[in-house]
C-alpha cells in the first residue's frame, strides 16, 4: 500500500525545550509540506512528538532544519528517536495528548508583524488591542492546563469567528494554529468605567482613556499580568495625587514610554540616557523595567523618582500598551495596581473595589488573568543585565539543575520579594515575583502559585523547603500543613547557593551574603557574612562587628535606629532626630528588644541617617538608594576597616571608622557617600584576601540585596578582579530575596547528594 | 528519638504555640475528664447543678509593685477575672504565698493590704491560704498562687463553640497598658505618670455582657494580649478573626512607648480588660452598656468573626491586611 522510494522508513522523534505556545507545530507542519515528508506532529504533555516518513537523507535534513530554523521564540531540544510504523500520507497536526515534561512559557511581548497589522487601517485587526499570533501574546497568565492549546486557556471562552478559524486552519498563514489569536469580532474587548460613566467599544474606550490621562486622571489599566495605575509622567499634581492616594510618598515610580523611532528608544532618550546594554534590555522581548540614568534636564515631574538619579523605564509590551503609550504620545507613570504590600490585582471587580480610592477611571478587558505576573525589573551592573525582580516576560523561568533531585521539591523562598521554585528531575522552574507574605492575599498568591506550578508541570512536590526563620509566613505555612516533610535552609546559605547554582563552572566559593536581615545559624540576625564552601556545605568565615539597633524590626523602616546603635556603641556623639530617643537609648543599654545583627543593609541605613538623607524610610531600601544616588562619581577616598580574626575563627570587620568618617562635617556629603561605598568594597576585598591566605583558592560570589547597589558591586567586582579573584554577581536570578527559592533548591539538592 | 522532647524554655510560658503544645501534649492527656477544658479560663463543676465555677492561677511579676497595682491586687483581679469571663460571680478565693528568704515584711504587709482592698472591692472573701518560704536565691521575692470559686446561672452557655461567622469582637478598654507599664517599671526606664497598669476587676463588664442575649464568649486578654486571644479563637473555631486597627483602642502613651521600643501592643498583656464575642445585632447594645460603665469610655467594637481561612488578620489604617500570627519563640526581626 505504501510506495517505496529509496527505502523510505519512518521514525518517531521527541522534541523538548521551548516548543509549546511558540508556533512550533505549525512550523513543523509547513516544513514537512515543503520537504515532502509524511506524518504528523502533536503536543505530548510538555513535549512535541513527531512522526516522519521519508527516506533517510531527507529525514536527517528535516530534523536538522526543524532544530536549527525554528520560530523566533522557540528553542527546541532533541530528546529521543526511534523507528516506528510508516504514517498515512500527508502531514497533519494531531490533537494533543497528555504526557510528561511540560515547559511553561512566560507571556510574550507583541511581535512586529502583529503591531504592523494593528497599525494597518485596511486590516480587520486595525487598532485591535489583543492582536496576537503564534509568536506573541500571553501564555503563563492565561493557561489553565497543559499542553498549551486554546481549549486549555482562557481563550476557550472566545470561540473563533469564521475568518479567524480560516486563518487558524491554513498552513501558510502566520496564525496557523495560533492558540491565543483573536479579532475584534470574536476576541476580548475593552470596557471603560469612570464613576457612573461606562463606555463600550474598543475604539471609544481607548479614546476615553487617553482623554482621561490627558486630563490628569489616574487610570487603572488591566494589562497582561495584572492592573497598572497610569498617569501623565510630566504632570506634578497627578503624580502627587497618586502618591497621596497610594500612600507611597517617595518610592520611585516606573515610567512607560511610547515606542518611537527606528529602535523604539527615541522618546526614552529625550528623558534618560540608557547605555548600550540598557538599550538592549529595554527593547528585548521580555520588556522589563530597566533602571536607567535620568538626563540632568529630564523634563519629567520631579515627583517620579525623588532624590534619585535613576528611573525605572519601560517600553510597551502588549498591543494594548503600545496603543495607550503611542496615542498618549508621552511618558506615563506605570505602577502596579495593588494595595500597598499586597499582590498586584488581576480581577476587574476586585480592582474596582480595592482601587476605588486610588484610580479615577478604569480600562478593563474581559480576557481573564488566571494568575498575576508583575513587570520584571532589571539593572545593568558591570556591563551586564542583572534581574532584580522576575516578572512577566521572563518568568516562570526554567533552569537546569547541577544534579537531579530524587523527589520533586517545592521551595517557598523567604518572607519578602518571595518567589516559589519547583524542582523535579534535572529541572527547576522559578515563579514570577509573588511579593511580601505579611498579608493574607500575599500568602494566598504563594499557595496559588505553588499549586499552579505543580498542576501545569504535572509534578507533585514530595517535600517543602523554606527559610529557617520560624516567624516567616512561608515557614509557618509549610510546618502547619503537616502532609509533607519540611526542610529549613538558613537564609544566607540559600543566598550563597543561588550564586553557585547560576555559575556552575565554579566549584568552591567564598560568597559575601550582604543583605538586610536573615536568621543565622547561631540564632542571631545575619546580613554581612562571608560564607566559604559550596552548596550543602557552607561555613561562616567572615562577618561584621555585631551591633544592636533598638526596636528590632522597627530598624528596617527607621534608619536612625541603626545609626544610633553604631554611634552609641562607638561612643560617638550623635543626636537622633526622633523624639523620645532617651527611651530607645535606655532600652539599648539594657538590651531590651535590641537583637544583635551583622547586617550591611543596616549599615547602609545608618549611612543614610548620618548623612541626614533618610531617618524614617517609607519603602524598603530607601536609605541605601539615597546614599548611592548621592555619591559623587570618580575616584573616591576610602577608609580602612580593621579586620580581626575572632576566637571562633571568623574574620570580623569593624565598621567604627565609617561612623567617624560619615560624621566628618568638613567634607561634602556626596564625597562621604562615595567614600562609604569605596570603603565597604575595599573591606570586602580585604576579607577575601584574608580568607584566601588561610584557605586557598576559590571564586568570589556577591549575594544578597545589598549588591543591587551598582556603585558598590562594580567597585567590589573590579577590585576583586584586580586582586586576582574570579568574581561573580548573579544575572539571571535576583541577588535579593527573590533568588532565595532557587538557592533553597540548589542547597537542598546538594544536601540530598551529600546524604546519598 | 534519643533527644526526647527537649527542655522547657521561657517561650513555653509566653501564651503562644509552645505553651499550647506543652499543655496539650504533656498535661491534658494525663488528666482527661469531662470537666477539664484546656481552652477555658475556669472549669464548671458537675456538682450542685453545674452552678460552681472553679479556677486557679499563679502570679509572677517583676517588679512586685508597679504603677497602677502590685502582685497582690493582680492576684485578686486575675482570679476574679477568670471567673467573671466564664460568666460566674466570684465568691471565694484561696491564696498561697511562696516567699523568698529575706523578703521585707513591710512590703509583704503592703501587698496583703492591697489584697484585702481588692477583695473587698470585688466582693470576694479569702477563705484559705498557705505560706511557704524558699531559701534565698529561689523565687523572685514573692510568688502567689490563687484559686477561686464562683457561682453562675444554671443555664449559662458561654463558649467558643457558640461563635458564628459575622459575630463582633468587643473590648472594654485600651489594650497593652499593663504590659507596657510593667515593661517600663521592670527595666527602670523611669516613671511615667501617664502609664498605669489596667489591673482591675472586669466583673461589672461581664455582668453587663451577661444581660445581652447574643453573648457567645468572653475572655480576659492577659499574657500574649488581644492578638493571642484572637488566635485562640481562630484556632478553636476555624474562623478568621479580623481586628480593625482604626477601632482598636490604644492610648497615645502606650503606642508612643511601644513604637519607640519596637513592641506591638496587641501582644502585650492586659489585666483589667475583657474581650467579648457577641452576635452582630447585639454589638451596639453591648458597646453602649460598656461605655456607660466607669472605666468603659474606650470600649470598642474592635473586630469581626469572618469566614474564609483560619487566622488572625489586622485590617490596617491604610486599608491593607496584615497577619497577626500566633506568638512563636522570642520574635526576631524578619524585615530585610
Amino acid at each position: 500500500m505504501i510506495e517505496l522510494e529509496a527505502a523510505p522508513s519512518a521514525r518517531r522523534w521527541v522534541i523538548g525545550g521551548r516548543v509549546q505556545g511558540v508556533g512550533f507545530r505549525p512550523f513543523v507542519c509547513t516544513l514537512a509540506g515543503e520537504m515532502g515528508v509524511h506524518g504528523w506532529v502533536r503536543n505530548w504533555g510538555g513535549l512535541v512528538e513527531i512522526v516522519a516518513g521519508c527516506d533517510r537523507a531527507r529525514a536527517d535534513q528535516f530534523l536538522r532544519r526543524l532544530l536549527s530554523e525554528p520560530p523566533d521564540i522557540a528553542c527546541p531540544e532533541f530528546v529521543s528517536a526511534e523507528p516506528c510504523l510508516y504514517p498515512a500520507s500527508g502531514f497533519r497536526i494531531m490533537p494533543s495528548t497528555e504526557g510528561p515534561g511540560a515547559a511553561l512559557l512566560p507571556d510574550q511581548s507583541a511581535c512586529e508583524a502583529c503591531l504592523r497589522e494593528a497599525a494597518d487601517p485596511l486590516s480587520r485587526r486595525y487598532r485591535y488591542p489583543f492582536v496576537t499570533c503564534t509568536q506573541c501574546g500571553p501564555r503563563y497568565t492565561i493557561t489553565r492546563a497543559m499542553p498549551f492549546d486554546r481549549g486549555r486557556t482562557v481563550m476557550a471562552d472566545f470561540p473563533l469567528c469564521a475568518a479567524c478559524q480560516a486563518e487558524y486552519g491554513r498552513p501558510a498563514d502566520r496564525r496557523f494554529h495560533a492558540q491565543v489569536m483573536a479579532c475584534p469580532d470574536c476576541g476580548p474587548r475593552l470596557t471603560y468605567m469612570a464613576g457612573k460613566e461606562s463606555v463600550i467599544g474598543n475604539a471609544a474606550c481607548m479614546a476615553r482613556a487617553i482623554d482621561a490621562l490627558r486630563e490628569g486622571a489616574i487610570l487603572a489599566v488591566k494589562g497582561v499580568g495584572g492592573y497598572h495605575l497610569l498617569c501623565d509622567a510630566s504632570c506634578d499634581p497627578a503624580i502627587r495625587r497618586l502618591r497621596a492616594r497610594k500612600r507611597r510618598p517617595a518610592k520611585p515610580l516606573a515610567v512607560l514610554f511610547p515606542w518611537r523611532g527606528p529602535d523604539g528608544l527615541a522618546c526614552v532618550r529625550r528623558h534618560c540616557a540608557p547605555n548600550e546594554e540598557e538599550a538592549r534590555c529595554l527593547t528585548a522581548p521580555a520588556r522589563p523595567i530597566v533602571l536607567v540614568r535620568l538626563l540632568a534636564v529630564h523634563g519629567l515631574s520631579a515627583a517620579v523618582a525623588p532624590a534619585l538619579a535613576e528611573l525605572g523605564a519601560l517600553l510597551p509590551y502588549s498591543p494594548l500598551h503600545h496603543m495607550i503609550a503611542g496615542t498618549f504620545g508621552g511618558p506615563l507613570v506605570a505602577t502596579s495596581g495593588n494595595v500597598s504590600g499586597e499582590p498586584v490585582l488581576t480581577d476587574p471587580d476586585e480592582a474596582e473595589l480595592r482601587l476605588a480610592a486610588i484610580a479615577d477611571a478604569f480600562l478593563h478587558h474581559d480576557r481573564p488573568i488566571l494568575r498575576p505576573a508583575d513587570d520584571g525589573v532589571v539593572r545593568v551592573i558591570a556591563g551586564r543585565a542583572r534581574s532584580l525582580r522576575l516578572g512577566r516576560g521572563c518568568a516562570p523561568l526554567e533552569l537546569a539543575l547541577p544534579q537531579h533531585v530524587a523527589d520533586p521539591v517545592l521551595a517557598l523562598g523567604g518572607h519578602m520579594k518571595v518567589t516559589a521554585a519547583l524542582a523535579f528531575g534535572g529541572r527547576v522552574v522559578v515563579s514570577p515575583h509573588i511579593g511580601d507574605l505579611d498579608s493574607p492575599r500575599g500568602l494566598g498568591l504563594l499557595e496559588a502559585t505553588a499549586e499552579a506550578l505543580q498542576h501545569l508541570l504535572g509534578v507533585r512536590a514530595r517535600a517543602l523547603i523554606c527559610d529557617a526563620h520560624p516567624g516567616y509566613t512561608g515557614t509557618r505555612w509549610a510546618k502547619a500543613r503537616g502532609d509533607l516533610p519540611v526542610l529549613c535552609i538558613p537564609h544566607h546559605h540559600a543566598h550563597a547557593s543561588a550564586v553557585a547554582g547560576e555559575f556552575l563552572e565554579e566549584t568552591r566559593w567564598l560568597c559575601f551574603t550582604w543583605d538586610g536581615a536573615g536568621l543565622g545559624e547561631d540564632g542571631t540576625i545575619w546580613g554581612g557574612e562571608g560564607l566559604l564552601g559550596q552548596p550543602g556545605a557552607w561555613a561562616r568565615v567572615a562577618s561584621f562587628r555585631p551591633f544592636a539597633p533598638p526596636g528590632a524590626d522597627k530598624a528596617a523602616r527607621e534608619p536612625w535606629r541603626s545609626a544610633a546603635a553604631l554611634a552609641w556603641a562607638a561612643g560617638i556623639a550623635w543626636t537622633p532626630p526622633a523624639r523620645d530617643t532617651a527611651l530607645a537609648r535606655s532600652a539599648w543599654q539594657k538590651k531590651i528588644n535590641c537583637p544583635q545583627t551583622s547586617s550591611v543593609g543596616r549599615l547602609f541605613d545608618a549611612a543614610g541617617a548620618f548623612l541626614d538623607l533618610v531617618h524614617h524610610a517609607s519603602y524598603e531600601g530607601e536609605a541605601a538608594m539615597a546614599v548611592e544616588a548621592l555619591a559623587e562619581t570618580g575616584a573616591a577616598m576610602d577608609v580602612a576597616l580593621p579586620l580581626q580574626r575572632r576566637g571562633d575563627g571568623v574574620w570580623e570587620a569593624d565598621w567604627a571608622p565609617l561612623v567617624a568618617m560619615l560624621l566628618d562635617e568638613t567634607m561634602r556629603a556626596a564625597r562621604l557617600a562615595a567614600a562609604f561605598h569605596a570603603s565597604l568594597a575595599r573591606n570586602l576585598v580585604d576579607q577575601a584576601m584574608a580568607v584566601r591566605d588561610l584557605h586557598g583558592d576559590f571564586a568570589v560570589g556577591l549575594a544578597g540585596g545589598v549588591f543591587q547597589n551598582r556603585l558598590l558591586s562594580e567597585a567590589a567586582l573590579q577590585a576583586l578582579t584586580r586582586a586576582g579573584f574570579r568574581a561573580y554577581l548573579p544575572a539571571i536570578i535576583p541577588c535579593n530575596d527573590g533568588g532565595l527559592s532557587f538557592g533553597q533548591v540548589i542547597e537542598a539538592a546538594a544536601r540530598q547528594r551529600g546524604e546519598a | 528519638m534519643g533527644e526526647g522532647r527537649g527542655r522547657v524554655t521561657l517561650a513555653h510560658g509566653n501564651g503562644g504555640r509552645l505553651m499550647r503544645e506543652l499543655v496539650r501534649d504533656v498535661f491534658a492527656r494525663q488528666f482527661a475528664s469531662s470537666e477539664l477544658d484546656i481552652n477555658a479560663d475556669a472549669a464548671r463543676l458537675s456538682a450542685f447543678g453545674g452552678r460552681l465555677v472553679f479556677t486557679t492561677d499563679s502570679f509572677i511579676v517583676d517588679p512586685l509593685e508597679f504603677p497602677g497595682g502590685d502582685i497582690g491586687s493582680l492576684a485578686v483581679h486575675g482570679t476574679v477575672n477568670d471567673l467573671a469571663v466564664s460568666g460566674a460571680t466570684p465568691r471565694w478565693l484561696s491564696l498561697s504565698f511562696l516567699i523568698e528568704e529575706g523578703f521585707e515584711i513591710d512590703l509583704l504587709a503592703r501587698i496583703a493590704a492591697s489584697i484585702g482592698e481588692a477583695a473587698t472591692a470585688c466582693a470576694v472573701v479569702i477563705v484559705a491560704g498557705d505560706t511557704k518560704v524558699l531559701p534565698r536565691g529561689h523565687g523572685g521575692g514573692l510568688y502567689i498562687c490563687a484559686s477561686g470559686i464562683g457561682i453562675c446561672a444554671q443555664d449559662l452557655a458561654l463558649g467558643m463553640a457558640n461563635i458564628r461567622e459575622g459575630d463582633c469582637l468587643l473590648v472594654n478598654g485600651s489594650v497593652g497598658d499593663h504590659g507596657t507599664a510593667i515593661l517600663l517599671a521592670r527595666h527602670e526606664f523611669g516613671l511615667r505618670g501617664d502609664l498605669l497598669s489596667d489591673s482591675a476587676s472586669v466583673l461589672p463588664f461581664t455582668e453587663a455582657a451577661l444581660k445581652i442575649e447574643g453573648l457567645r464568649f468572653m475572655r480576659d486578654p492577659t499574657r500574649g494580649g488581644i492578638a493571642t486571644v484572637a488566635n485562640e479563637i481562630s484556632l478553636e473555631t476555624g474562623f478568621r478573626v479580623v481586628l480593625d486597627e482604626k477601632a482598636l483602642p490604644i492610648t497615645e502613651a502606650v503606642s508612643g512607648v511601644c513604637d519607640m521600643l519596637g513592641y506591638d501592643p496587641l501582644y502585650l498583656a492586659c489585666e483589667g480588660r475583657v474581650v467579648a464575642i457577641v452576635a452582630a445585632s447585639q454589638a451596639r447594645c453591648l458597646l453602649a452598656a460598656w461605655q456607660s460603665l466607669p472605666g468603659g469610655g474606650l470600649a470598642a467594637i474592635a473586630g469581626r468573626i469572618e469566614g474564609g481561612r483560619r487566622g488572625v488578620v489586622l485590617r490596617t489604617m491604610l486599608g491593607g491586611e496584615r497577619f497577626l500570627a500566633e506568638l512563636e519563640d522570642d520574635p526576631l526581626p524578619r524585615i530585610c
